[in-house]
């Protein structure tokens, strides 16, 4: 138990630092124009798929059970809801973890055991400053966007389930998607991706950083940054639900 | 150049350094020899502050190290040249770009001239052919005298070897140690070199030191070493680990 809230400790004042190095120079504009393209461009693929399923299954699910109570006209602001609220911004950022978290983490692990951390050290360029800051910085800001497009997905495969079983149009199904959506839903949702970005790259850092015992440590240090920041997603997103309700209901 | 007085390091309950004295003059190369896990490597990471002595004093160049002031360690590390036992070149870059990359943000040089001091050092160390493969690319020795090349670039007062020729066969061993003589006579630097290679420690050493218990036992020339009395010194001179 001791162990684990030395870990805890360890990780807040690491994550702590960000907010101190992020507005110290030199700025690393390449590093962080690299990392928003490994964070968003690359993830692109992976969010766009996961973004049209849960559409389509939330929609075949439901639809059914709406169909029973003859409340299917109801299924636009279900989907809507359900995905701009709690679906896009959590499933999209458990994904990217699994693709990003560990990525990094393997990264950094395997800088730090084979001295490449120690060499930039040496060099005087801050390993931090250097490695962490944009790498945070590029989740921060790129999570956000890709969970705006996993939800529009989402919307959409909603949409391709409605059309196809002849249930309702376009036009209809916008209309009642758009009149269903308010600020209150989705300001939060997005909202809420900003802390799951930072999560996601500062955990994987973190772990990166403390990698140690060669190709092992790196490997544990993956697996360790998507468990983690796995259950660190869903803990905060807690949270933060019931600071949304406070705020906005 | 170098003096180290009264250096004592702990990991836990494990002693490794207990009262480690030295002082490397200018323009001398000093080999540290030993066992494995007798704290050379350790000495070395205290030199260049990556490590922190529990107690004890480092003076490079006559400036402490001190790793609450960043300022003086930035200027130590300026003059500090390091090669580590993996070479540690950065694996995302070339090898062209590991020493331009060093250059331009550790030494403020244009990058331009950054290039032209890349391709010096690399046909200097025998890479001239080689200056824009991957790290992975090249073999053990190559990356050796790549990372050499590294430490070199920024024309550095003080140069410290991690086991430098760790890993390689021989004849790569030798040339390595070679080329270290080669650059320490040229360039008049002072070096640190930690290895328990005697091959290596005989081609590159002005002096060298057996580290045992935490401490410099026998230090000297490495034909005094050699005819030293002491069972443990003999017998690494016998079985060099």
């Amino acid at each position: 138990m001791k162990r684990v809230f030395e870990q805890i400790y360890a990780l807040t004042a690491f994550s702590l630092r960000f907010f101190r190095e992020v507005f110290l120079p030199p700025y690393e504009f390449g590093e962080f124009a690299a990392h928003l393209e490994n964070f968003g461009s690359r993830s692109f693929p992976l969010v766009s798929v996961i973004g049209l399923l849960m559409g389509l299954i939330l929609a075949l699910q439901t639809k059914p059970t709406l169909a029973r109570f003859g409340a299917e006209s109801f299924l636009p602001a279900m989907v809507a809801i359900s995905v701009v609220r709690e679906l896009g911004p959590v499933i999209t950022a458990l994904v990217v973890a699994g693709r990003v978290s560990s990525g990094i983490g393997a990264e950094i692990g395997s800088m730090k055991v084979t001295e490449q951390i120690d060499a930039l050290e040496v060099s005087s360029i801050d390993p931090y400053r250097f490695l962490v800051v944009p790498r945070v910085m590029a989740g921060t800001l790129a999570l956000p966007l890709l969970t705006a497009y996993a939800d529009l997905l989402g919307i959409l495969g909603a949409f391709a389930v409605m059309f196809v079983s002849g249930g309702m149009g376009w036009q209809l199904f916008m209309s009642s998607t758009i009149a269903s959506l308010s600020v209150a839903d989705i300001v939060p949702g997005i909202a809420k991706t900003f802390f799951f970005g930072y999560i996601i790259s500062m955990v994987g850092s973190y772990f990166g950083f403390k990698a140690t015992g060669g190709t092992e440590g790196v490997g544990k240090a993956a697996t360790t940054a998507v468990v983690f920041a796995s259950f660190l997603i869903l803990i905060t997103d807690f949270v933060l639900v019931k600071v949304g309700i406070l705020l906005f209901e | 150049m170098i003096e180290i007085r009264n250096l004592y390091k702990t990991f836990g309950s494990l002693k490794v350094l207990d009262g480690l004295t030295l002082t490397v003059k200018k323009g001398e190369t000093f080999s540290v020899l030993g066992k494995s896990g007798t704290g050379k490597s350790v000495t070395l990471k205290c030199i260049v502050g990556l490590l922190a002595a529990d107690a004890g004093d480092i003076f490079v160049d006559s400036v402490r190290v001190d790793l609450r002031d960043r300022k003086s360690l930035f200027s130590i590390r300026q003059m500090i040249g390091f090669l580590f036992q993996s070479g540690a070149l950065y694996d995302s870059m070339s090898i062209r770009d590991n020493l331009i990359f060093n250059l331009t943000r550790h030494h403020k040089v244009r990058h331009n001239e950054a290039d032209e001091k890349a391709v010096h050092y690399l046909t200097l160390v025998g890479l001239g052919r080689s200056v824009d493969k991957m790290p992975s690319e090249l073999s053990g020795g190559m990356r050796k005298r790549a990372a050499l090349a590294r430490a070199l670039v920024i024309e550095p007062r003080i140069l410290l070897y991690d086991e430098p020729t760790t890993g390689l066969d021989p004849i790569t061993s030798a040339e390595i140690s070679d080329l270290i003589r080669e650059m320490h006579s040229k360039f008049g630097i002072t070096g640190i070199v930690v290895t328990h290679d005697i091959l290596c420690a005989g081609i590159v050493s002005d002096r060298a030191g057996v580290l045992k218990d935490g401490v410099l036992k026998y230090t000297g020339t490495l034909n005094e070493l050699a005819e030293t009395r002491d069972e443990d010194v003999k017998g690494f001179f016998r079985n060099p680990l």
